[in-house]
């Protein structure tokens, strides 16, 4: 699997320098890196929930499309949103719950896109005794243009 | 028959692909996403209790769900040269290895503003026993011609 060459698939490492949730600050923006999104991660991710679509595979089915060329699904941003974010980014902290996300889709996602990531969490909370985070996040391609925007609800380790 | 703005209804389903939960769909999932979190990957861990909550083995990603409901919003948009504009999920119940599950739309309204037509989906997976394990709502643009 290309895509996992120098990803820490370990997420116990460094958990210990990763935020909890009372050092996360709102309106903070986390820091991220660029990745460059391929063909070959597109085609694993469509693999994982069976996406069969041409406009993702066939090139010259996807050049006759409005698109004009082959993109990646909507939801790539699941991939990105660890793809983009470093090996001390709280999302890792093993036992983060994920408890909804909503995202607006503005443009897709292309194979060869350099893709940047903004994010921050914007709200934090308690309810139930359960630690809650909103985050906030935008993708971007290369020239700036917004592929992606969306939040998400995640319940934190205690 | 293609599906225009003008033909649809509201209470018109959508069916989205059945998707059988194993171990390895769950691993796959992770090498595709990168989300390594030890939910869906350690029997032992999720023996511990998170809060309030005791899943009692390996549970299936969230966004695997999203990912799901994604795939039959977009394969549906295409085709009626509709566009995939927004979608928003809440999590119901785990899934777990062994199950099945199965997105389904049902179009709620429809809506025309100043520059475009939307169509409002309300989307829910169920497994196989016919539990919700998650619901949400799509928003698919149908650009003005």
């Amino acid at each position: 699997m290309g895509q996992t060459e120098g990803f820490e698939t370990d997420f116990w490492k460094h958990a210990d320098l990763r935020k909890v949730w009372d050092d996360i600050v709102p309106g903070e923006p986390r820091k991220t890196i660029p990745y460059t999104l391929t063909r070959e991660a597109i085609e694993l991710y469509c693999a994982s929930v069976g996406e069969d679509h041409p406009i993702y595979f066939d090139e010259e089915y996807a050049k006759r499309t409005i698109y004009g060329g082959l993109i990646a699904p909507p939801s790539i941003h699941i991939l990105l949103m660890f793809a983009c974010t470093p090996a001390d980014d709280w999302m890792r902290s093993p036992g983060t719950v994920n408890a909804g996300q909503s995202w607006s889709y503005n443009i897709p996602a292309r194979p060869g896109d350099v893709i940047t990531l903004q994010a921050r969490a914007l709200d934090k909370f308690i309810r139930r005794e359960r630690l809650f985070v909103v985050h906030d996040n935008v993708f971007f391609n290369q020239q700036g243009q917004v592929i992606c925007s969306g939040r998400g609800w995640t319940i934190r380790p205690q | 028959m293609s599906v225009t703005f003008e033909s649809l209804r509201a209470g018109d389903s959508i069916d989205g692909p059945i998707f059988p939960v194993s171990r390895e769909s769950i691993r796959l999932f992770c090498d595709a996403s990168l989300d390594y979190n030890p939910l869906h990957l350690d029997d032992e861990y999720m023996e511990g209790n998170f809060g309030k909550t005791h899943f009692g083995g390996i549970i299936m990603h969230g966004m695997n769900n999203f990912g799901l409901i994604s795939r039959m919003i977009t394969d549906w948009a295409y085709a009626a040269g509709a566009i995939h504009r927004r979608l928003e999920t809440r999590w119901i119940k785990p899934v777990r290895p062994g199950d099945t599950i199965q997105p389904v739309g049902t179009v709620r309204s429809k809506q025309t503003t100043a520059k475009s037509h939307w169509v409002l989906i309300d989307v829910t997976v169920c497994n196989q026993t016919g539990e919700k394990v998650a619901s949400g709502e799509a928003m698919v643009e149908f650009p003005a011609t």
